[in-house]
């Protein structure tokens, strides 16, 4: 047993976001993005996204030192976790650093970002082209159309962020996406409990 | 589960893949009823607040045990008085380990010889912790905040079992195999924690071993 539990995390206050051109997603609703996805289905069907964690130095005494995590808003409502698509063939890890430069990373090809990526937390599939998606692959499902991969994101103490200006960044609390699936759906809203086995240790400068 | 296409994992993926054992597998018998310790779930938290005075926050500890059957990975899960579920495990005594304190309560709910000397459980890692601020509320994957002084920590653990095993279960307590679908998401059956199984085992893969 030499799972790394230990997660070094820091305020939020070390980080800087800037903004780039926009991104635009290729769909609005999640019905847009099944019906792409059935086109799509024999040549691309893995999808791989991650979290990232930070916490906020702010002077909400509730929030402090509660872990945070990294969502993009679409929209008013919609939240996303940063990541996407993998190539065919492409390899999770490099298909990862390759959709949060994307959708985080500055612009500019002298500022490359290092992308630390640490284990896989979580594994949802999507048995049928309907919208529902398990934490584990049902029985008797042989070909699943889907499979998410959260992957955990060792943050350095600072960092420079680009969203597209389309897109929200926001910081939120895990206690506010627990049990919250209404709002977040039941992949984000179930982090936490993924998260739990961490230890998390606070480093402030 | 599926080879093939969707195998492959980020980081340590020798680690994730766990190898489970048809239910026929293993044998179940029954031994004297170990009584519970409460008739009420008031005695209970009067209980575990004298606890909690004289020996501080109560660290709990519980095995996820898993079996196979009809293709899908199975918990094994306790149930008290045809109502109740709950999760092989209890409460550590000060001073105790984790790993020793989890095949201690294995060995007294699920085998003959409780002294677990002979026993061999094989513990694997932490999958998840809950936290308690008072025992009557809600537990929570994360220590809520403005809790200085939380109560109950309950840790659970993946426990790998070998390809076959004799679990003899206290006469007041029945052992069930539930699958990993009737438990996710049921909270109103088996509460957050039990319910919560599902997305804390989903980065594993399960290799079934009929043989």
């Amino acid at each position: 047993m030499v799972a790394t539990t230990s997660v070094n995390m820091y305020p939020l206050a070390n980080y800087t976001f800037g903004t780039k051109e926009p991104k635009m997603e290729k769909d609005t609703s999640v019905a847009d993005r099944l019906a792409r996805m059935k086109v799509n289905y024999l040549v691309l069907f893995h999808h791989s996204y991650h979290i990232t964690i930070g916490f906020p130095n702010n002077a909400d005494v509730q929030e402090h030192n509660h872990p945070h995590i990294l969502l993009l808003q679409i929209g008013n409502t919609f939240c996303k976790l940063p990541g996407g698509r993998l190539k065919p063939g492409e390899n999770e890890i490099e298909g990862l650093k390759r959709k949060l430069s994307s959708k985080l990373g500055a612009n500019s090809p002298s500022f490359q970002q290092n992308w630390q990526i640490g284990e896989c937390v979580a594994v949802w599939w999507r048995p049928n082209f309907e919208t529902a998606m398990y934490p584990y692959c049902p029985p008797h499902i042989t070909k699943p159309k889907e499979c998410k991969k959260l992957f955990l994101v060792h943050l350095p103490e600072r960092e420079f962020f680009a969203v597209p200006k389309n897109l929200k960044l926001l910081a939120v609390p895990l206690f506010e996406l627990y049990d919250n699936v209404s709002r977040y759906g039941p992949v984000i809203s179930t982090i936490p409990q993924q998260l739990s086995r961490f230890q998390f240790n606070m480093v402030s400068s | 589960m599926e080879d093939g296409e969707h195998n492959g994992n980020g980081g340590g993926s020798g680690r994730n893949v766990v190898d489970i054992y048809p239910l026929s597998r293993y044998y179940f018998g029954s031994k004297d009823a170990i009584p519970e310790k409460d008739d009420s779930l008031a005695d209970r938290i009067q209980r575990l607040k004298a606890s909690y005075a004289a020996h501080g926050l109560r660290t709990c500890v519980e095995g996820v045990l898993l079996v196979e059957l009809f293709q899908h990975p199975h918990v094994l899960l306790l149930q008290v008085k045809n109502s109740f579920f709950k999760l092989p495990g209890g409460r550590l005594r000060p001073g105790e380990s984790d790993i020793e304190g989890l095949k201690r309560k294995l060995s007294r709910k699920l085998s003959l010889d409780e002294s677990c000397m002979n026993d061999e459980w094989q513990v694997d890692e932490c999958i998840g912790i809950w936290w308690r601020s008072e025992f009557e509320t809600l537990p929570f994957p994360y220590l809520p905040p403005n809790t200085r002084r939380p109560k109950e920590c309950r840790k659970l653990f993946l426990v790998r079992l070998p390809r076959n095993r004799q679990f003899v279960v206290p006469n007041n307590l029945k052992l069930l195999a539930v699958p990993l679908c009737q438990i996710h998401d049921n909270s109103k059956t088996y509460g957050p924690i039990i319910s919560g199984i599902p997305q804390l085992l989903s980065k594993f893969s399960f290799n079934t071993i009929h043989d």
